[in-house]
Protein backbone atom coordinates (compact mmCIF):
# COMPACT_ATOMS: atom_id res chain seq x y z
CA UNK A 1 0.00 0.00 0.00
CA UNK A 2 1.27 3.46 -0.92
CA UNK A 3 1.40 5.64 2.19
CA UNK A 4 2.73 8.65 0.34
CA UNK A 5 -0.63 10.34 -0.37
CA UNK A 6 -1.64 10.11 3.29
CA UNK A 7 1.74 11.36 4.40
CA UNK A 8 1.45 14.30 1.97
CA UNK A 9 -2.04 15.14 3.17
CA UNK A 10 -0.94 15.39 6.79
CA UNK A 11 2.25 17.22 5.88
CA UNK A 12 0.23 19.76 3.90
CA UNK A 13 -2.27 20.16 6.73
CA UNK A 14 0.51 20.58 9.30
CA UNK A 15 2.51 23.16 7.34
CA UNK A 16 -0.65 25.05 6.43
CA UNK A 17 -1.90 25.09 10.02
CA UNK A 18 1.43 26.33 11.40
CA UNK A 19 1.66 29.16 8.88
CA UNK A 20 -2.02 29.99 9.27
CA UNK A 21 -1.63 30.25 13.03
CA UNK A 22 1.11 32.84 12.64
CA UNK A 23 -0.85 34.80 10.02
CA UNK A 24 -4.21 34.58 11.73
CA UNK A 25 -3.36 35.95 15.16
CA UNK A 26 -2.50 39.49 14.01
CA UNK A 27 -5.36 39.34 11.51
CA UNK A 28 -7.90 38.22 14.11
CA UNK A 29 -6.50 40.75 16.60
CA UNK A 30 -7.04 43.56 14.14
CA UNK A 31 -10.51 42.32 13.21
CA UNK A 32 -11.52 41.99 16.86
CA UNK A 33 -10.33 45.39 18.06
CA UNK A 34 -10.09 47.70 15.07
CA UNK A 35 -12.68 50.40 14.52
CA UNK A 36 -11.44 51.12 11.01
CA UNK A 37 -13.92 51.69 8.19
CA UNK A 38 -12.13 49.12 6.08
CA UNK A 39 -12.90 46.33 8.54
CA UNK A 40 -16.05 44.99 6.83
CA UNK A 41 -14.08 44.65 3.59
CA UNK A 42 -11.33 42.62 5.24
CA UNK A 43 -13.91 40.54 7.11
CA UNK A 44 -15.63 39.78 3.83
CA UNK A 45 -12.35 38.79 2.20
CA UNK A 46 -11.50 36.46 5.08
CA UNK A 47 -14.93 34.81 4.83
CA UNK A 48 -14.91 34.43 1.03
CA UNK A 49 -13.40 30.93 1.00
CA UNK A 50 -16.38 29.75 3.07
CA UNK A 51 -18.80 30.78 0.37
CA UNK A 52 -16.92 30.33 -2.87
CA UNK A 53 -16.80 26.89 -4.45
CA UNK A 54 -13.25 25.49 -4.34
CA UNK A 55 -13.38 25.42 -8.12
CA UNK A 56 -13.45 29.23 -8.18
CA UNK A 57 -10.34 29.41 -6.02
CA UNK A 58 -8.70 26.65 -8.02
CA UNK A 59 -9.50 28.33 -11.29
CA UNK A 60 -8.10 31.69 -10.18
CA UNK A 61 -5.01 30.06 -8.76
CA UNK A 62 -4.47 28.11 -11.96
CA UNK A 63 -4.67 31.28 -14.03
CA UNK A 64 -2.77 33.47 -11.55
CA UNK A 65 0.08 31.01 -11.07
CA UNK A 66 0.46 30.31 -14.78
CA UNK A 67 3.77 31.55 -16.21
CA UNK A 68 1.71 32.62 -19.24
CA UNK A 69 0.74 35.90 -17.61
CA UNK A 70 2.68 38.76 -16.06
CA UNK A 71 1.62 38.03 -12.46
CA UNK A 72 2.61 34.39 -12.66
CA UNK A 73 5.98 35.27 -14.18
CA UNK A 74 6.54 37.90 -11.49
CA UNK A 75 5.76 35.36 -8.78
CA UNK A 76 8.14 32.89 -10.30
CA UNK A 77 10.98 35.40 -10.60
CA UNK A 78 10.38 36.94 -7.19
CA UNK A 79 10.13 33.71 -5.23
CA UNK A 80 12.21 31.56 -7.55
CA UNK A 81 9.68 28.72 -7.45
CA UNK A 82 6.78 27.82 -9.64
CA UNK A 83 3.58 27.70 -7.62
CA UNK A 84 1.42 25.66 -9.92
CA UNK A 85 2.09 21.90 -9.71
CA UNK A 86 4.21 22.28 -6.58
CA UNK A 87 3.84 21.60 -2.88
CA UNK A 88 4.53 25.29 -2.17
CA UNK A 89 1.59 26.20 -4.40
CA UNK A 90 -0.65 23.81 -2.50
CA UNK A 91 0.41 25.39 0.80
CA UNK A 92 -0.35 28.92 -0.45
CA UNK A 93 -3.72 27.81 -1.81
CA UNK A 94 -4.55 25.91 1.39
CA UNK A 95 -3.72 28.92 3.56
CA UNK A 96 -6.30 30.99 1.72
CA UNK A 97 -8.74 28.11 1.56
CA UNK A 98 -8.64 27.44 5.31
CA UNK A 99 -8.16 31.05 6.42
CA UNK A 100 -11.68 31.64 7.87
CA UNK A 101 -11.49 28.41 9.85
CA UNK A 102 -8.52 29.75 11.78
CA UNK A 103 -9.39 33.46 11.92
CA UNK A 104 -13.05 33.22 12.95
CA UNK A 105 -12.61 31.24 16.20
CA UNK A 106 -9.66 33.40 17.29
CA UNK A 107 -11.50 36.59 16.41
CA UNK A 108 -14.62 35.63 18.32
CA UNK A 109 -12.48 34.45 21.22
CA UNK A 110 -10.74 37.81 21.40
CA UNK A 111 -13.97 39.78 21.14
CA UNK A 112 -15.67 37.77 23.84
CA UNK A 113 -13.13 38.22 26.63
CA UNK A 114 -13.85 41.11 28.93
CA UNK A 115 -12.10 44.35 27.90
CA UNK A 116 -11.19 44.89 31.56
CA UNK A 117 -8.56 42.17 31.29
CA UNK A 118 -6.79 44.03 28.52
CA UNK A 119 -7.23 47.38 30.25
CA UNK A 120 -5.86 46.02 33.51
CA UNK A 121 -2.78 44.76 31.71
CA UNK A 122 -2.23 48.14 30.10
CA UNK A 123 -2.66 49.93 33.44
CA UNK A 124 -0.04 47.63 34.93
CA UNK A 125 2.31 48.90 32.24
CA UNK A 126 2.34 45.83 30.02
CA UNK A 127 3.05 46.41 26.35
CA UNK A 128 0.59 45.36 23.65
CA UNK A 129 2.75 42.39 22.77
CA UNK A 130 2.95 41.21 26.38
CA UNK A 131 -0.77 41.76 26.84
CA UNK A 132 -1.44 39.66 23.77
CA UNK A 133 0.91 36.80 24.57
CA UNK A 134 0.53 36.70 28.35
CA UNK A 135 -3.05 37.78 28.92
CA UNK A 136 -5.23 37.54 25.84
CA UNK A 137 -4.03 34.36 24.13
CA UNK A 138 -3.87 32.26 27.32
CA UNK A 139 -7.44 33.31 28.01
CA UNK A 140 -8.74 32.10 24.68
CA UNK A 141 -7.01 28.71 24.61
CA UNK A 142 -10.19 26.86 23.59
CA UNK A 143 -10.65 29.23 20.63
CA UNK A 144 -7.04 28.74 19.58
CA UNK A 145 -7.43 24.99 19.77
CA UNK A 146 -10.66 25.14 17.77
CA UNK A 147 -9.00 27.29 15.12
CA UNK A 148 -5.97 25.05 14.84
CA UNK A 149 -8.00 21.87 14.61
CA UNK A 150 -10.61 23.21 12.20
CA UNK A 151 -7.93 24.60 9.90
CA UNK A 152 -6.05 21.30 10.06
CA UNK A 153 -9.15 19.19 9.43
CA UNK A 154 -10.38 21.46 6.67
CA UNK A 155 -7.02 21.21 4.89
CA UNK A 156 -7.07 17.42 5.23
CA UNK A 157 -10.46 17.54 3.52
CA UNK A 158 -9.33 19.84 0.75
CA UNK A 159 -9.95 18.49 -2.71
CA UNK A 160 -11.23 20.79 -5.43
CA UNK A 161 -8.47 23.36 -5.27
CA UNK A 162 -5.73 20.75 -5.14
CA UNK A 163 -7.23 18.83 -8.03
CA UNK A 164 -7.17 21.96 -10.15
CA UNK A 165 -3.66 23.22 -9.41
CA UNK A 166 -1.81 20.16 -8.15
CA UNK A 167 -1.34 18.06 -11.24
CA UNK A 168 -1.49 14.87 -9.16
CA UNK A 169 2.28 14.35 -9.07
CA UNK A 170 3.12 11.32 -6.90
CA UNK A 171 5.05 12.35 -3.81
CA UNK A 172 4.60 16.05 -4.50
CA UNK A 173 0.99 17.02 -5.00
CA UNK A 174 -0.94 13.75 -5.04
CA UNK A 175 -2.67 13.98 -1.67
CA UNK A 176 -5.05 11.40 -0.23
CA UNK A 177 -8.26 13.11 -1.37
CA UNK A 178 -7.04 13.20 -4.97
CA UNK A 179 -5.80 9.62 -4.69
CA UNK A 180 -9.23 8.50 -3.46
CA UNK A 181 -10.95 10.29 -6.31
CA UNK A 182 -8.69 8.60 -8.84
CA UNK A 183 -9.09 5.18 -7.26
CA UNK A 184 -12.88 5.54 -7.40
CA UNK A 185 -12.66 6.52 -11.06
CA UNK A 186 -10.45 3.54 -11.76
CA UNK A 187 -13.14 1.43 -10.03
CA UNK A 188 -10.56 0.27 -7.46
CA UNK A 189 -13.01 0.45 -4.61
CA UNK A 190 -10.78 -1.54 -2.25
CA UNK A 191 -8.00 1.03 -2.42
CA UNK A 192 -10.46 3.92 -2.22
CA UNK A 193 -11.93 2.29 0.85
CA UNK A 194 -8.54 1.92 2.47
CA UNK A 195 -7.57 5.59 2.13
CA UNK A 196 -11.07 6.84 2.92
CA UNK A 197 -11.23 4.70 6.04
CA UNK A 198 -7.96 6.07 7.35
CA UNK A 199 -9.04 9.66 6.71
CA UNK A 200 -12.43 9.04 8.32
CA UNK A 201 -10.99 7.51 11.46
CA UNK A 202 -8.16 10.04 11.89
CA UNK A 203 -10.33 13.11 11.43
CA UNK A 204 -13.01 11.65 13.69
CA UNK A 205 -10.48 11.03 16.45
CA UNK A 206 -9.05 14.54 16.10
CA UNK A 207 -12.49 16.11 16.36
CA UNK A 208 -13.51 13.98 19.33
CA UNK A 209 -10.33 15.00 21.16
CA UNK A 210 -11.06 18.68 20.51
CA UNK A 211 -14.61 18.47 21.78
CA UNK A 212 -13.42 16.52 24.81
CA UNK A 213 -10.81 19.14 25.63
CA UNK A 214 -13.02 22.13 24.89
CA UNK A 215 -15.96 20.70 26.75
CA UNK A 216 -13.80 20.30 29.84
CA UNK A 217 -14.56 16.56 30.00
CA UNK A 218 -10.93 15.64 30.36
CA UNK A 219 -10.35 18.06 33.23
CA UNK A 220 -13.37 16.75 35.07
CA UNK A 221 -12.30 13.20 34.36
CA UNK A 222 -8.86 13.69 35.89
CA UNK A 223 -10.10 15.56 38.96
CA UNK B 1 -14.86 13.43 -27.22
CA UNK B 2 -16.99 16.16 -25.69
CA UNK B 3 -16.87 18.50 -28.69
CA UNK B 4 -17.58 15.87 -31.32
CA UNK B 5 -20.37 14.52 -29.11
CA UNK B 6 -22.03 17.91 -28.84
CA UNK B 7 -22.31 18.03 -32.59
CA UNK B 8 -23.39 14.40 -32.85
CA UNK B 9 -26.09 14.74 -30.21
CA UNK B 10 -27.41 17.97 -31.73
CA UNK B 11 -27.57 16.32 -35.14
CA UNK B 12 -29.26 13.21 -33.72
CA UNK B 13 -31.91 15.21 -31.85
CA UNK B 14 -32.52 17.24 -34.97
CA UNK B 15 -32.87 14.22 -37.22
CA UNK B 16 -34.85 11.91 -34.95
CA UNK B 17 -36.85 14.44 -32.96
CA UNK B 18 -35.77 12.65 -29.79
CA UNK B 19 -34.65 15.20 -27.21
CA UNK B 20 -31.30 14.04 -25.90
CA UNK B 21 -29.32 15.25 -22.99
CA UNK B 22 -25.64 14.77 -22.64
CA UNK B 23 -23.78 14.31 -19.38
CA UNK B 24 -20.08 14.92 -19.79
CA UNK B 25 -17.45 13.40 -17.56
CA UNK B 26 -14.38 11.23 -17.35
CA UNK B 27 -15.19 7.70 -18.55
CA UNK B 28 -14.24 6.21 -15.19
CA UNK B 29 -16.44 8.55 -13.22
CA UNK B 30 -19.42 7.94 -15.48
CA UNK B 31 -18.86 4.19 -15.33
CA UNK B 32 -18.82 4.38 -11.53
CA UNK B 33 -22.08 6.33 -11.62
CA UNK B 34 -23.69 3.86 -14.02
CA UNK B 35 -22.62 0.97 -11.79
CA UNK B 36 -24.42 2.71 -8.94
CA UNK B 37 -27.61 3.02 -10.97
CA UNK B 38 -27.35 6.34 -12.83
CA UNK B 39 -30.26 6.41 -15.29
CA UNK B 40 -28.31 6.83 -18.54
CA UNK B 41 -29.42 5.18 -21.75
CA UNK B 42 -26.20 5.25 -23.75
CA UNK B 43 -22.58 5.33 -22.64
CA UNK B 44 -20.24 6.80 -25.23
CA UNK B 45 -16.76 6.30 -23.85
CA UNK B 46 -13.35 7.47 -24.96
CA UNK B 47 -11.98 3.99 -24.54
CA UNK B 48 -13.10 0.37 -24.47
CA UNK B 49 -12.10 -0.54 -20.92
CA UNK B 50 -15.04 0.99 -19.07
CA UNK B 51 -17.78 -0.09 -21.53
CA UNK B 52 -16.33 -3.59 -21.37
CA UNK B 53 -16.43 -3.53 -17.57
CA UNK B 54 -20.07 -2.40 -17.55
CA UNK B 55 -20.94 -5.12 -20.02
CA UNK B 56 -19.29 -7.77 -17.85
CA UNK B 57 -21.28 -6.48 -14.90
CA UNK B 58 -24.47 -7.14 -16.83
CA UNK B 59 -25.51 -3.51 -17.11
CA UNK B 60 -25.68 -3.39 -20.90
CA UNK B 61 -28.03 -4.65 -23.62
CA UNK B 62 -25.26 -5.77 -25.96
CA UNK B 63 -21.46 -5.94 -26.11
CA UNK B 64 -19.67 -2.63 -26.67
CA UNK B 65 -19.01 -1.57 -30.25
CA UNK B 66 -16.07 0.55 -31.38
CA UNK B 67 -17.34 3.62 -33.20
CA UNK B 68 -14.06 5.47 -33.78
CA UNK B 69 -10.32 5.53 -33.19
CA UNK B 70 -8.87 8.66 -31.64
CA UNK B 71 -5.52 10.26 -32.32
CA UNK B 72 -2.96 11.78 -30.03
CA UNK B 73 -1.43 15.25 -30.51
CA UNK B 74 1.08 17.48 -28.75
CA UNK B 75 -0.36 20.88 -27.89
CA UNK B 76 1.11 24.07 -26.44
CA UNK B 77 -0.15 27.60 -25.86
CA UNK B 78 3.34 28.95 -25.18
CA UNK B 79 4.46 31.27 -27.95
CA UNK B 80 8.11 30.31 -27.61
CA UNK B 81 7.56 26.57 -27.90
CA UNK B 82 7.13 24.61 -31.11
CA UNK B 83 5.33 21.35 -30.41
CA UNK B 84 7.39 18.33 -31.35
CA UNK B 85 8.71 15.21 -29.69
CA UNK B 86 12.34 16.30 -29.60
CA UNK B 87 11.84 19.27 -27.32
CA UNK B 88 10.18 17.25 -24.55
CA UNK B 89 13.48 16.51 -22.82
CA UNK B 90 14.92 19.98 -23.42
CA UNK B 91 15.32 22.56 -20.67
CA UNK B 92 12.63 24.77 -22.18
CA UNK B 93 10.00 22.32 -20.97
CA UNK B 94 9.36 22.22 -17.25
CA UNK B 95 5.95 20.57 -17.11
CA UNK B 96 4.30 18.16 -19.52
CA UNK B 97 0.55 17.71 -19.06
CA UNK B 98 -0.72 14.22 -19.58
CA UNK B 99 -4.00 12.52 -18.71
CA UNK B 100 -3.72 10.00 -15.87
CA UNK B 101 -2.62 6.85 -17.71
CA UNK B 102 -4.53 4.49 -15.45
CA UNK B 103 -7.78 6.40 -15.99
CA UNK B 104 -7.65 7.96 -19.43
CA UNK B 105 -6.83 6.19 -22.70
CA UNK B 106 -5.07 9.24 -24.11
CA UNK B 107 -2.76 9.26 -21.11
CA UNK B 108 -1.96 5.60 -21.65
CA UNK B 109 -1.28 6.22 -25.35
CA UNK B 110 0.98 9.15 -24.49
CA UNK B 111 3.01 6.93 -22.16
CA UNK B 112 3.32 4.30 -24.84
CA UNK B 113 4.38 6.94 -27.34
CA UNK B 114 7.12 8.30 -25.09
CA UNK B 115 8.23 4.80 -24.23
CA UNK B 116 8.67 4.06 -27.93
CA UNK B 117 10.79 7.20 -28.27
CA UNK B 118 12.98 6.17 -25.28
CA UNK B 119 11.82 9.37 -23.57
CA UNK B 120 9.75 8.02 -20.71
CA UNK B 121 12.42 7.87 -18.01
CA UNK B 122 14.03 11.10 -19.19
CA UNK B 123 10.88 13.18 -18.86
CA UNK B 124 8.80 11.38 -16.24
CA UNK B 125 9.65 13.98 -13.57
CA UNK B 126 8.07 16.66 -15.75
CA UNK B 127 4.65 15.02 -15.89
CA UNK B 128 1.62 16.65 -14.35
CA UNK B 129 -1.45 14.46 -14.44
CA UNK B 130 -4.94 15.57 -15.35
CA UNK B 131 -7.63 13.30 -13.95
CA UNK B 132 -9.27 13.42 -17.37
CA UNK B 133 -8.40 14.68 -20.82
CA UNK B 134 -10.52 17.77 -20.05
CA UNK B 135 -8.37 18.67 -17.07
CA UNK B 136 -5.23 18.02 -19.07
CA UNK B 137 -6.54 20.57 -21.56
CA UNK B 138 -7.01 23.07 -18.71
CA UNK B 139 -3.36 22.72 -17.78
CA UNK B 140 -2.31 23.32 -21.38
CA UNK B 141 -4.70 26.16 -22.20
CA UNK B 142 -4.01 28.07 -18.97
CA UNK B 143 -0.32 27.77 -19.81
CA UNK B 144 0.42 26.22 -16.42
CA UNK B 145 2.04 23.32 -18.24
CA UNK B 146 4.40 24.17 -21.08
CA UNK B 147 3.10 21.46 -23.36
CA UNK B 148 0.84 18.46 -23.17
CA UNK B 149 -0.65 15.42 -24.84
CA UNK B 150 -4.30 15.60 -25.80
CA UNK B 151 -6.83 14.25 -28.27
CA UNK B 152 -6.86 15.53 -31.80
CA UNK B 153 -10.60 16.12 -31.51
CA UNK B 154 -9.86 18.83 -28.95
CA UNK B 155 -7.52 20.89 -31.08
CA UNK B 156 -9.79 20.52 -34.11
CA UNK B 157 -12.75 21.96 -32.21
CA UNK B 158 -13.65 25.27 -33.83
CA UNK B 159 -13.38 27.39 -30.70
CA UNK B 160 -9.99 26.04 -29.71
CA UNK B 161 -8.52 25.85 -33.20
CA UNK B 162 -6.69 29.14 -33.04
CA UNK B 163 -5.38 28.57 -29.53
CA UNK B 164 -1.68 27.79 -29.51
CA UNK B 165 0.00 25.27 -31.76
CA UNK B 166 -0.35 21.54 -32.06
CA UNK B 167 1.40 18.75 -33.89
CA UNK B 168 0.04 15.34 -34.86
CA UNK B 169 2.09 12.36 -33.68
CA UNK B 170 3.22 9.35 -35.63
CA UNK B 171 0.31 6.92 -35.28
CA UNK B 172 2.62 3.92 -35.64
CA UNK B 173 4.18 4.80 -32.27
CA UNK B 174 1.11 4.14 -30.15
CA UNK B 175 -1.95 1.91 -30.22
CA UNK B 176 -4.83 3.84 -31.78
CA UNK B 177 -7.35 4.77 -29.13
CA UNK B 178 -10.39 2.60 -29.71
CA UNK B 179 -13.54 4.28 -28.42
CA UNK B 180 -16.64 2.24 -27.74
CA UNK B 181 -20.32 2.79 -27.15
CA UNK B 182 -22.69 0.60 -25.13
CA UNK B 183 -26.44 0.66 -24.70
CA UNK B 184 -27.46 0.50 -21.07
CA UNK B 185 -30.37 -1.30 -19.51
CA UNK B 186 -33.11 1.22 -18.93
CA UNK B 187 -36.85 1.59 -19.51
CA UNK B 188 -38.23 0.08 -22.72
CA UNK B 189 -38.74 3.51 -24.28
CA UNK B 190 -35.22 4.63 -23.42
CA UNK B 191 -33.73 1.39 -24.71
CA UNK B 192 -35.52 1.86 -28.05
CA UNK B 193 -34.28 5.41 -28.32
CA UNK B 194 -30.78 4.33 -27.38
CA UNK B 195 -30.81 1.79 -30.20
CA UNK B 196 -31.72 4.59 -32.60
CA UNK B 197 -28.81 6.62 -31.31
CA UNK B 198 -26.40 3.76 -31.81
CA UNK B 199 -27.67 3.31 -35.35
CA UNK B 200 -27.13 7.01 -35.94
CA UNK B 201 -23.60 6.84 -34.51
CA UNK B 202 -22.65 4.34 -37.21
CA UNK B 203 -24.39 6.24 -40.03
CA UNK B 204 -22.40 8.02 -42.78
CA UNK B 205 -23.49 11.37 -41.40
CA UNK B 206 -22.10 10.68 -37.95
CA UNK B 207 -18.93 9.22 -39.43
CA UNK B 208 -18.44 12.45 -41.35
CA UNK B 209 -18.70 14.47 -38.13
CA UNK B 210 -16.25 12.14 -36.38
CA UNK B 211 -13.80 12.43 -39.26
CA UNK B 212 -14.00 16.20 -39.12
CA UNK B 213 -12.81 15.90 -35.54
CA UNK B 214 -9.83 13.84 -36.62
CA UNK B 215 -11.18 10.41 -35.68
CA UNK B 216 -10.61 7.38 -37.83
CA UNK B 217 -13.84 5.52 -38.47
CA UNK B 218 -14.53 2.09 -39.92
CA UNK B 219 -15.85 2.57 -43.42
Amino acid sequence: MDWNPLFLTFKLALVTTLLLFVVSIPLAYWLAYSKSKGKPILEAIVSLPLVLPPTVLGFYFLVAFSPNNAFGRWLEQWFGVQFVFSFTGLVIASILYSLPFMVHPIQSGLSSISPSLKEAAYVMGKSRWETLTKVLLPNIRPSLLTGVVLAFAHTVGEFGVILMIGGSIPGKTKVASVMIYEEVEALNYDNANFYSGILLVTTFVILVVVYLVNGGYLKRFFK
Amino acid sequence: MQYAMEELVAEFSNESGIPSQMVIGASGKLAAQITSGAPFAVFVAADTKYPEKLYQNGLCLAPPRVYAHGKLVLWTTRAAIAPNVNILDSKAIEHIAIANPTLAPYGKAAMEFMGNHQLLEKVRHKFVYGESIAQTNQFIVSGSADIGFTAQSVVLYSQLKRLGKWAPLDTSQYTPIAQAVVLLKNTELQEKRAEKFEKFLFSPKAKKILENFGYTVVK
